[in-house]
């Protein structure tokens, strides 16, 4: 185990008291989500339970409860880590209880991004169930004067084969609590064919609570005393408050506070946006008084900026030389003598996450302490922030985390956090900040404009012999400091891991300073990398007059691991937190995918059956993905996606139906970014304010079938919840280029096409 | 901006008499949640553009975002949580058995809209479903699943 | 965004422009109108009763004063909605309601997208939603959207179109229903059609007055 999935390792291992959590069952809370005061705070149970660590709890009575430190915002992460976590144990799902965690440092990593909750707590899930396991399996041992060896967990049961004897984990949890804690490393883990259930078809095992209303999102959560704000936050990124009337709030019945938060500083990370809060007894009353408020802004710096004019900017950038961060061979020479040249320009806006549910945090901040509820992918982070807003110690701050209704990257980011407890201790009540979908929509940290430029040179016989990519973006980096300009751990998301075939690369990254928050969106930078790549071998094709499939596995070239920088003509690669000998870029396992995703879908019999089909495939965070998406046109000019094929080898995978949802939902989460989604700013604002402007795909545009071939595969674990979106918008603009012969090289289509 | 008075209303929610005093324009979502404590109906934009708020009143879907508690007044407003007494409700049983939700927080809303719709056509066409349901967003993409699970709801 | 409703999109934004047109622009005169040359308006305005005096009383001044009040019944105010087929536009641009939404069998829509499930008697400010009592399409009768002013008055005055009214009963409906008042308080920032409901009126109902002639055929409304 290398770089940052060794340290997801250091899971401090040590009697602890069962934190207090919300302790959602499995099987849902009846009726509402209500805490008394008294929770806030409470102790760990009466009952004393074997809790080898902060993981695994076995009451005497049986119930195992396990904790989940991953945030579920959809991608099934709680029917997943902790059926792995069972299966290692040995327990009947059917008696276990998955609790959410707290955001804290000894659960390790948190950070539920970058589709690393399977390949990066795999192991280490397994070794914690194994500890318990182990210490059970002693007890029982020592009680019976067997050997541990002769022992088996299963069924949540101790057994003795050969006497026929055995005892329930309830009934060894007095035993087991006496026993050393082994080290994790000593641990045996079982042979991955005594792993019951993960693998195969398995429940959603928090169904049944959204569908009774039961489960509860970051607004669900209600404490006495509690007062909501609606915060009315600078159009302009970088703008402060000149005025308001905030006689004109309060006079609104149920407004208690107005309250100015402060300007943040630069860097920005996590900070609260600014602006004017208006806190009342209700929601109705708080939107009420912030309409009331007629805020008088000054919008400094960034009040110029103009999205559509920036495209220029952008575009001048991509056309002038930039940083090399990879290069092979000698590309500009290559392309001076090719054969002939194919180059095109490729552009991205602007894209919001739009979550179903808009951010939204609880904070109680009393008697030196501060306790927080809140939908958030990184409680840590939320801690951390949490704190340093309030200038106190991490220690006296605790974070629940409730389900997302989505993330998507947008929930990473503490600022809604921040803006609760400051104001919360502004008022000495507990304070709810609910972000309006306007709100959500003009505040984002948005995905990142780009502007990319793509040179090929291709010899006589009209093979590949010169790559040239410049792509211009504002950086993530910038919302920390950093410079403007992307940089390798940037390009390693489709540029620098891309497999090509050709003996002359040249990539390079163009300046882009950022005029908005910039931040991570479901798989981030590979968006437009693989808009770009894959509709660049789409139009190469067409332009040899050949079929995109066979020219896509020559330009990714045969199958092989590459498995050093040097072989992608890079320094290093950063390669989402694994190394390349472990993760190496498999061109078999892509090339499988684009294999299989074109015979699932009849790709070689497309012109026969007068479909218009496009191709695309990508690699990111270590899994491989190819989709074809059938483009067909109604007879008053509409287009739509009537049909979709997806391909992924994810490595081995532990809840395969929540694996294909989440392709199925990438389709159609690639779709609403390839049709719609634009964000535009004038004079510094966004445009957009809500699902009016900034349209989503509805039932009535989704495909008539989604089909998804799962590659069985015993590699190491790739994530799921990105690596479905990278190819499904090329997939749809080749798909429409087939059909319409209209080469689409900026997003979204509605600007071209009636969709 | 001037301020109604507040007003004294008197409805039924999942077959329960309520009574509330509250500025008779606050949204019926805003009473359900935040006066009545029944969280399972959910905001999403607040504009009747993505119907996660959606709940009956009477036999009527209605979108609670936008709805004035004033209407309610004498009527009676069913919820995800009055739906069914233990998630019974076929189309609650359907969504569990084919592994709808992702994140769960529009299915209220799309379970209470295609509630309505399989009570006044029980054996609904593809266009029939895509027309009710389509002022229900989904950002997790489930729709296919939505579409398989009230056919098996109807039987179909 | 592409406008939906196409063909005579172009001719209905210069007929709702109701200014100074140069010669040759392109769209079919009204010979009458240009020889009376009316004042001229600005968008959001209607032109006064005393601006058609220069035309001679009967079906000349009554075929301007139709030509006049068509700069409302085609603004998007109305014509969002009087369409024939099943889904009705919003915004200036004619495109389609978001979200998608049906006629039904009585022109409120289809169970689940039902139009008072979100349309309510009065504007929502907050929620931009625009409302007035029994919110609905009118009937597909009613639906003029793409009418040259010439047909449109013809199907004013059909009684098998209009809903059985006579004429006076037409120009008391307009100056009375609900809808019709929308039109000039829709709330949020939306557009109002121009002038107000009553000069709308008092131009209908000169236009009785003057014998309820119709424009000749495929006259623009003005320059």
């Amino acid at each position: 185990m290398n770089g940052r999935i060794a340290a997801l390792n250091e899971i401090r291992l040590g009697r602890r008291p069962f934190l207090a959590g919300l302790g959602v069952a499995a099987g849902g809370l009846a009726g509402g989500l209500s805490l008394e005061a008294g929770d806030a705070f409470a102790a760990a149970p009466g009952s004393p339970s074997f809790s080898p660590n902060v993981f695994v709890h076995i009451a005497p009575d049986g119930e195992v409860t396990l904790v989940c430190h991953r945030s579920e915002m959809g991608q099934g992460v709680r029917s997943s880590l902790p059926v792995l976590l069972a299966d290692e144990l040995g327990a009947d799902m059917a008696r276990v209880k998955i609790s959410q965690a707290d955001g804290d440092a000894v659960y390790g990593d948190q950070n539920t991004d970058g589709s690393s909750s399977i390949r990066g707590h795999y192991d280490s899930t397994r070794r914690i169930a194994a500890t318990a396991r182990s210490m059970l399996v002693n007890a029982a041992a020592k009680r019976w004067g067997v050997k541990p060896e002769s022992l088996v967990a299963r069924h949540h049961r101790v057994e003795h084969a050969a006497s026929g004897r055995s005892m329930g984990f309830g009934e060894l949890v007095a035993l087991a609590q006496r026993e050393p804690i082994p080290k994790p490393e000593t641990v045996r883990l079982r042979p991955d064919v005594e792993l019951e259930h993960v693998g195969k078809e398995l429940p959603h095992l928090d169904a049944k609570a959204f569908v009774t209303g039961a489960a509860p999102f970051g607004a669900d959560v209600r404490v006495p005393g509690m007062l909501v704000a609606v915060i009315a936050r600078p159009p302009v990124v970088g703008g402060r408050v000149l005025g308001f009337d905030r006689e004109a709030a309060l006079a609104v019945r149920g407004v208690r506070h107005v309250v100015q938060l402060p300007e943040p500083k630069k860097p920005y990370v996590f900070q609260s946006w600014g602006g004017v809060a208006v806190i009342a007894d209700d929601t109705w009353a708080a939107l009420k008084g912030r309409a009331a408020l007629a805020v008088r802004w000054e919008h400094g710096e960034n009040a110029s900026y103009d999205s559509e004019k920036y495209r220029d900017t952008l575009k001048a950038s991509a056309r002038a030389p930039g940083t090399a961060l990879r290069q092979l061979g000698d590309a500009p020479a290559a392309l001076a003598t090719a054969a002939r040249t194919v180059e095109a320009e490729y552009y991205l806006p602007h894209l919001p996450h739009a979550p179903m549910e808009p951010p939204v945090a609880l904070a109680h901040v009393a008697g030196g302490r501060c306790e927080v509820w809140a939908a958030t992918q990184n409680p840590q982070a939320a801690r951390r922030e949490a704190a340093r807003a309030l200038g106190m110690d991490e220690k006296d701050v605790t974070v629940h985390v409730t389900f997302l209704g989505g993330g998507f990257g947008r929930k990473s980011k503490a600022d809604f956090v921040s803006e609760a407890v400051l104001l919360s201790r502004e008022v000495n009540a507990p304070v709810r900040v609910q972000w309006t979908r306007e709100d959500d929509v003009r505040h984002d940290y948005y995905h990142t404009v780009s502007q990319q430029r793509l040179v090929a040179g291709l010899g006589a016989d009209g093979k590949l012999v010169a790559w040239h990519h410049r792509s211009a973006f504002p950086p993530i980096g910038s919302l920390f400091g950093s410079a403007p300009r992307p940089t390798a751990g940037d390009f390693q998301q489709g540029v620098l891991d891309l497999a090509l075939d050709v003996p002359n690369v040249l990539s390079e990254a163009c300046e882009a300073p950022a005029h908005v928050r910039i931040g991570w969106l479901r798989s981030v930078y590979n968006i437009f990398h693989s808009f770009a790549s894959n509709c660049f071998i789409d139009e190469i094709a067409h332009a040899r007059g050949a079929d995109p499939r066979a020219v896509m596995l020559e330009v990714f070239g045969p199958a092989r691991r590459i498995a050093t920088p040097d072989e992608l003509g890079v320094k290093e690669l950063r390669n989402y937190g694994g190394s390349l000998t472990e993760y190496p870029v498999d061109v078999g396992r892509l090339r499988g995918v684009v294999e299989r995703v074109t015979e699932i879908s009849g790709w070689s019999q497309r012109e026969k059956k007068g479909r218009s089909l496009g191709l695309a495939a990508h690699r990111s965070f270590h899994s491989y993905v190819a989709v074809v998406a059938s483009v067909a046109q109604a007879p008053n000019g509409k287009l739509a996606v009537d049909e979709a094929w997806v391909a992924i080898d994810a490595g081995k995978i532990l809840n395969p139906d929540r694996v294909r949802a989440q392709m199925e939902g990438s389709v159609i989460f690639g779709m609403s970014l390839a049709f719609h989604g634009a964000i535009t700013m004038r004079e510094g604002a966004t445009v957009q304010s809500n699902f009016r402007d900034y349209r989503l795909v509805r039932i009535g545009d989704a495909p008539r079938a989604i089909h998804v071939h799962i590659e069985p595969s015993d590699e190491l674990s790739g994530g799921a919840g990105e690596p479905g979106v990278p190819p499904v918008a090329p997939a749809i603009a080749n798909a429409v280029f087939a059909l319409t012969g209209k080469r689409v090289r900026d997003l979204p289509l509605n600007l071209a096409f009636d969709v | 901006m001037t301020e109604t008075g507040w007003t004294t209303l008197q409805f039924r929610v999942n077959g329960v008499a309520r009574e509330v005093e509250v500025d008779p324009e606050m949204p019926i979502l805003w009473v359900l949640r935040d006066v009545l404590g029944l969280t399972g109906t959910k905001y999403g934009c607040g504009q009747a553009l993505c119907g996660a708020c959606s709940v009956h009143l009477d036999d009527h879907v209605i979108r609670s975002c936008c709805t004035p508690v004033r209407r309610a007044q004498g009527r009676s407003i069913t919820t995800i949580e009055g739906l069914s007494e233990d998630g019974s409700h076929p189309l609650q049983r359907a969504w569990v058995e084919l592994g709808v939700p992702q994140c769960g927080y529009c299915q209220a809303g799309q379970i209470m809209t295609a509630a309505a719709l399989l009570r006044q056509r029980p054996q609904p066409t593809d266009e029939q479903i895509e027309q009710s349901l389509a002022g229900n967003l989904c950002r997790c993409g489930t729709y296919t699943r939505i579409r398989a699970a009230v056919k098996r709801a109807a039987g179909l | 965004m592409v406008g939906r409703f196409g063909g005579s999109l172009l001719g209905i934004c210069l007929l709702l422009s109701g200014c100074s047109r140069p010669a040759g622009s392109g769209e079919a005169r009204d010979p009458a109108a240009a020889s009376a040359a009316l004042p001229a308006v600005e968008a959001g305005e209607l032109r006064p009763l005393g601006a058609f005096a220069g035309l001679s009383e009967g079906p000349d001044r009554a075929a301007a004063l139709f030509t006049e009040a068509s700069r409302v019944l085609l603004h998007p105010r109305c014509v969002n909605c009087h369409v024939e087929g099943d889904s009705p536009a919003q915004g200036m641009t004619f495109a389609l309601h978001e979200p998608p939404v049906v006629r039904g069998v009585d022109d409120r829509g289809v169970v689940g997208m039902e139009c008072a499930g979100c349309h309510q008697d009065r504007n929502l400010e907050l929620s931009r939603v625009p409302g007035a009592p029994d919110w609905r399409l009118p009937p597909q009768a009613m639906a003029w959207v793409g009418r040259t002013p010439d047909a449109l008055c013809e199907q004013l005055k059909d009684r098998g179109r209009n809903g059985g009214r006579t004429l006076a009963e037409v120009v008391d409906h307009v100056g009375h229903d609900a809808f019709v008042t929308w039109g000039w308080a829709p709330g949020a920032d939306r557009q109002a059609a121009p002038g107000s409901q009553q000069e709308f009126a008092a131009i209908l109902s000169s236009w009785a007055d003057n014998g309820g002639a119709c424009p000749p055929r495929t006259a623009a409304s003005d320059d």
